[in-house]
């Protein structure tokens, strides 16, 4: 087994098109290694010093965040938590303050987790995952990325780079919510994520995702019928019954189908009544959870 | 004595416990040592077909491979002798060690079990208590005739022990009752959880061995040794370093022995350690579930005049010490409470679960939920609010509880009263918020324990008991009681304990017995010394020695502290003459006396002595769209006697509180339908985290009760476990309007209720 | 395969030999021979095991030691100055924050951190700062009274 430590992007796309698997934080390779869920790969490089993934980026028209950007890092980051707040919401609710520093974007996004935070907050901002070879970048949506729990289509010698969002328009707002049974060290049951723009008290876009109920993160599909309203009670009335209509969740030890079925109506609704309220210029803390009290937090 | 008069509560291991310096038992390296791992069942029950480890003594650098067969064929555990170091011809739980090895590395035992062959055949698994009851029910111990059994413990089928509590008429006293009211509540199982997972050393010199290990009780732990591998009890020492926690579950005799004959064939140190899985899955200590059905009869102006109950416990595969489980969950059934005429039947089944142990005041936070559920549903059939309700039954001073025991002076109404103040009972709050009351008991025990002090020439003291300590401080507190009998700093008294070799027999850090038992006996062995300064210092200051007062280091008359002689010259003194040096056992207390109940299958377990009581009041919100419950404060009144160490007190009622809310609402073990935990880890067994954690705020009734502890104090530990989630269940209640009949009260739980009853409401 | 490396451990700089799959608390405990870091479990949910890793804490069970190579790791016996006591490590005892302490250096880890980075917390970032170690012993009151009582010293 060898083990080296790049310092550069270059490094790591070939030592990758040689047969090396990237870790960043590594805990949940580590883990799932000790665990015997996976040996621990033949050759290893360590990609938590490379600076060039660890930045986020402004531009006109887009932000893009670098895979090895810290879960605590985005909780600090004024921009993530100004625009594109529902991932923030998501990053201060992961595990704990040390696996926060640890853990990385890049690195919940490529383990394709229908079960992690981060990931419904980048579907609703309409994030696309940045792959890199030694021949170059491609972008791919993240609904083409995540094929099943754990599993995604990039190629093995592919390295997720950053994830590139639009810049969300004025009168924008999001949020991300999760159903929590404790509040820290905690797995989502459920959660939800949403992303909203208003024109006054008209909704001119809504997009919706569902964390932990399908096999990949689910976004709420036919809503266009929502776009055109007005924010009033039935409004998110509709949320919370599309939400709860569309998810396909199983039941396991954490919760049975027919609450997480209900739940994540709650949580869904719960997440865009903060993302309007932000989208109207309301501050509220990050994260949500925390800040409302979402399942009888604070 | 008032808590005043002592010195601040020092703690001797506390700076090795925060620079990192202290050993832990995992911490300790010997030279030569292998790596000890278990092969687990990990079956429910199954006949064992074939079990073959001569490819596993093959691999180079495995050094010992044990079964049954290389250990002495017998069966062991305290009361019913039900259980073999290895498994034999059958495993009833998952846990159950079949073989164990001992490796040069970590990776080479991993391989060697591996190795090993383990072919069975499944047998039908009993995990349901009704159905283990019913007539037909696959035996989990078809044998249970033909075992050792001590005391009287009628059993028969899957029941391993039969007991109740009964007293006066309780059927026609219930048929006179203006209002019946009957209650269903279940308890899953829980875990003690402690952070540190156990592990164990064991080296031989010669036919001596010599075994390091995390365990509450070292006396214990040396008796299943010499039982199990047949040694007398001198060639067996056992040391325990610093102790991360117990919490019961490493109370009891586990796996000592198997790590000692381990280092016997191997002739090599052996260490074991285990991970979060075993410490989850393997000792035999975890909560009990329980299924408790309850019936009380009331008269419209709130008085209880009978109480029924059936309770069903879930002793799983073995017995361990839960033998006294159904007469304990008995007394909590019937709860601190005047009942005149009371019958509650109750018993103790085998399941092919883990089998269950003394974790934390045993069968009591289960059974004071239930029963103070059922408390709040009887008052609010008679339309009685629930603090008057109780007012009017609790025990008081010169009151006769349930077992026709008369209880001496004892604080449980002042509990009452100052928690619910303290908690602003009867205020208004927000809408999802409420308040919620239980009062809870717990016994205090007496037995032998010993100490040995002695004092050096230059005034310095050892102090050499058998306590343990498992963190409460209790083992520290004894310091604070040397010094003050011996007039001298807490710093100059040093603590020997923990070692079998050393110190005489004590019970350990169980049943909150260190400072009641081996305090005594401190506080006997130090005041010998005392007393031989005295005379001492009469000579020198020409007075008698009744008029010697020690303090601050000198010996003086009384009243006259200008007359005085430095104790370290008394002591220098002595070091060249009769030696100063003190050996005390305290002893054993008779129980009290119970007067017109009789009781079925007695396990010592209905007459309490120097009983402990408590009140405790939770504020809880609860989020009725998702049935997430969130304790905000919980207010607690303790009367535990004298408080000697207020410090390390009120860090018991925290810590005991915080267990409790875990027990209440995300501590419950979950059971596939294979029999095996299926959230065996720390992610899915939810502990309360420190951003879940409430303010609590603690009283204590401070009542002097002779015939307990040193100085008039009572047990401790246990009790704060007793009534929290009594508390919390009641505030769920009061805040929701429905009732959450299965403890832990999972969110989905509580959303279950609520929903059920909207559905009811609709139809 | 061995790896030849260097950890520098409070201060030390430790050359070591060691597998590349070795978690980073295995290492600490028996090659450099501090086992003031503790293990609960093996998957980042007690938080015993936590150590710095230039001022950030870390679940050393979780990290692989060979990752932490020119880096500072600070472990619970790098808190005091010589023979004294960090402040928080005074505090935990006098308030009666230690019990069994199997969770307090790892406690101690995440304080420390937790004041560098925000030397006046309110309670709630007290709360979260710490909510990656559990503690079966205390309920957390005398933790938070030492976290409290060590802000108020060091910056009075």
């Amino acid at each position: 087994m060898t083990f080296t430590i790049a310092n550069t992007l270059a490094d790591v796309l070939v030592a990758l098109a040689a047969g090396a698997r990237p870790i960043a934080g590594g805990t949940d390779l580590v883990v799932g290694a000790r665990q015997g869920k996976d040996s621990l790969p033949e050759t290893l490089i360590a990609i938590d010093r490379v600076g060039e993934l660890r930045t986020i980026e402004a531009a006109d028209d887009h932000t893009r965040i670098g895979s090895g950007v810290t879960h605590s890092m985005l909780v600090s980051d004024p921009l993530i938590v100004e625009q594109f707040t529902a991932i923030a919401d998501a990053a201060a609710l992961v595990g704990s303050p040390a696996t926060r520093n640890v853990g990385t974007i890049g690195g919940n996004v490529m383990n394709g987790s229908p079960a992690m935070d981060t990931g419904a907050p980048l579907v609703v901002l309409g994030a696309e995952a940045e792959l890199s070879t030694t021949a170059g970048s491609r972008r791919v949506s993240l609904d083409e990325l995540w094929v099943s729990p754990g599993r995604t289509s990039a190629q093995t010698d592919e390295l997720c780079t950053a994830l590139v969002l639009p810049n969300p328009p004025d009168g924008a707002g999001s949020a991300y919510v999760r159903l929590e049974y404790r509040r820290a060290m905690e797995i989502a049951v459920v959660g939800a994520a949403a992303a909203v723009t208003l024109d006054g008290d008209v909704i001119t876009a809504v997009r919706i995702a569902l964390t932990a109920v399908a096999p990949t993160i689910l976004e709420l599909a036919d809503l266009s019928g929502l776009s055109g309203r007005a924010v009033d009670e039935s409004f998110f009335a509709a949320v919370a019954s599309a939400a709860s209509e569309q998810a396909a969740p199983i039941s396991d030890l954490r919760a049975s189908d027919r609450y997480r079925r209900h739940t994540i109506g709650v949580m869904a609704r719960r997440a865009t009544e903060a993302a309007v309220r932000r989208a109207q210029g309301e501050v509220i803390d990050v994260p949500v959870n925390r800040a409302l009290g979402v399942g009888a937090a604070s | 004595m008032a808590i005043t008069d002592l010195p601040e509560f020092i703690r001797a291991d506390g700076p090795d416990k925060v620079t990192g310096s202290g050993r832990y038992t995992a911490d300790m390296t010997l030279t030569g040592q292998l790596v000890a791992k278990f092969k687990y069942a990990e079956v429910s029950h199954a006949r064992i077909t074939n079990l073959d480890v001569s490819a596993a003594r093959a691999i180079p650098g495995v050094f010992a491979v044990l079964t049954a067969d290389d250990v002495p064929d017998l069966r062991y555990t305290p009361v019913i002798a039900d259980r073999t170091l290895f498994a034999r011809d059958v495993v009833r739980f998952e846990g159950e060690v079949v073989a164990a090895v001992a490796a040069i590395s970590a990776a080479i035992a991993e391989q060697a079990i591996d190795a090993i062959v383990f072919e069975y055949e499944a047998l039908p698994i009993v995990t349901d208590l009704e159905a283990a009851v019913a007539d037909g029910s696959t035996l989990v111990h078809p044998d249970l005739d033909s075992y050792v059994i001590t005391g009287d413990t009628p059993h028969e089928g899957n029941v391993a022990t039969h007991s109740s509590i009964e007293m006066g008429d309780a059927e026609a006293a219930m048929a006179s009752a203006d209002v019946v009211i009957s209650s269903r509540y279940v308890a899953d199982a829980s875990h003690a959880a402690p952070i540190e997972p156990r592990a164990i050393i064991a080296q031989w010199e010669g036919d001596k061995v010599t075994i390091w290990t995390s365990t509450q009780v070292p006396y214990d732990a040396r008796d299943g040794v010499c039982e199990t591998l047949q040694l007398p009890s001198n060639k067996v020492r056992i040391i325990v370093p610093h102790l991360g926690g117990g919490f019961g579950g490493k109370c009891g005799f586990h796996f000592e022995a198997h790590i000692a004959a381990l280092a016997k064939a191997a002739k090599r140190p052996v260490k074991l350690v285990f991970s979060r899985w075993e410490e989850f899955v393997a000792p035999d200590r975890r909560r009990e579930g329980m299924i408790i059905d309850v019936t009380t009869g009331v008269m419209h102006d709130g008085t209880i005049v009978a109480r029924t109950g059936a309770l069903l416990l879930d002793n799983g595969a073995y017995s361990a010490d839960a033998t006294f489980f159904p007469q304990a969950a008995a007394m909590h059934v019937a709860g601190p409470y005047k009942i005149p005429n009371i019958k509650i039947d109750s018993r103790l089944v085998y399941t092919n679960h883990q089998p269950s142990g003394s974790v934390r005041a045993p069968t009591a936070p289960q059974g004071c939920w239930a029963v103070e559920s059922h408390t709040d549903e009887v008052a609010a059939a008679i339309s009685m609010d629930p603090l008057d309700f109780r007012r009017k039954n609790i025990v008081h001073t010169g009151a006769i509880g349930p077992v026709g025991q008369t209880y001496d002076e004892i604080g449980l109404d002042q509990c009452l009263e100052l928690a619910t103040k303290s908690a602003g009972w009867g205020n208004e709050l927000p809408d999802g918020e409420a308040l919620g009351i239980a009062v809870g008991w717990w016994p205090s025990f007496a037995a032998s324990a010993g100490a040995f002090a002695k004092m050096h020439g230059d005034g310095k003291v050892q102090l050499i008991t058998g306590a343990n300590e498992c963190g409460t401080g209790s083992v520290m507190t004894l310091r604070m009681i040397a010094a003050d009998e011996l007039g001298l700093d807490q710093t100059d008294i040093e603590l020997v304990y923990q070692d079998t070799a050393a110190a005489p027999v004590g019970p350990g850090a169980t049943g909150s017995q260190t400072l009641l038992n081996h305090g005594r006996a401190v506080e006997t062995a130090s005041r010998q010394i005392a007393d031989q300064l005295k005379e001492l210092a009469a000579v020198h200051l020409e007075a008698n020695a009744d008029d010697i007062v020690l303090s601050g280091g000198m010996a003086s008359v009384a009243g006259t502290p200008t007359v005085s002689v430095p104790i370290v010259e008394l002591a220098a003194e002595a070091a060249e003459g009769d030696l100063l040096l003190g050996s005390a056992s305290a002893p054993v207390h008779d129980s009290p006396e119970l007067f017109g109940s009789t009781c079925l299958g007695d396990q010592d377990f209905a007459s309490w002595l120097a009983p402990q009581f408590s009140c405790h009041v939770a504020r809880v919100r609860v989020d009725k769209d998702t049935g997430v419950a969130r304790v905000l404060q919980v207010h607690t009144a303790h009367d535990s006697g004298t408080i000697i160490n207020p410090v390390a007190a009120h860090g018991q009622i925290e810590g005991g509180v915080l267990m409790g809310i875990g027990q209440a609402l995300t501590e419950g073990t979950q059971y596939g339908e294979d029999g095996r935990q299926q959230n065996a880890g720390l992610l899915e067994y939810k502990l309360q985290t420190i951003a879940d954690a409430p303010s609590i705020h603690t009283q204590f009734v401070e009542i002097f009760t002779p015939n307990a502890g040193p100085k008039g104090a009572k047990g401790l530990a246990e009790a704060p476990n007793v009534a929290t989630a009594g508390a919390i269940s009641n505030a769920v209640a009061r805040a929701t309007g429905v009732r959450v009949r299965q403890m832990p009260m999972t969110a989905e739980r509580v959303w279950d209720a609520l929903t059920t009853s909207a559905r009811e409401d609709d139809s | 395969m061995t790896n030849t490396i260097e950890l520098t451990v409070n201060g030390v700089p430790y050359p070591v030999s060691i597998a590349t799959d070795r978690n980073l608390s295995g290492v600490l405990r028996n090659e450099i021979g501090l086992t003031g870091t503790k293990e609960g479990c093996d998957d980042c949910e007690c938080g015993a095991c936590m150590v710095l890793l230039d001022g950030q804490p870390v679940n050393a069970c979780s990290y692989l030691a060979v990752q932490a190579q020119g880096r500072e790791i600070t472990t619970v016996e790098g808190l005091a100055s010589g023979e004294d006591m960090h402040p928080l490590q005074r505090n935990i005892l006098a308030t009666g924050g230690v019990q069994c302490g199997f969770c307090t250096p790892g406690m101690l880890m995440s304080a420390h951190a937790l004041l560098e980075r925000s030397p006046d917390p309110t309670l709630e970032e007290i709360k979260i700062g710490l909510s990656g170690n559990l503690c079966r012993c205390t309920g957390y009151a005398r933790i938070l009274d030492a976290v409290e009582a060590t802000a108020v010293e060091i910056n009075s």
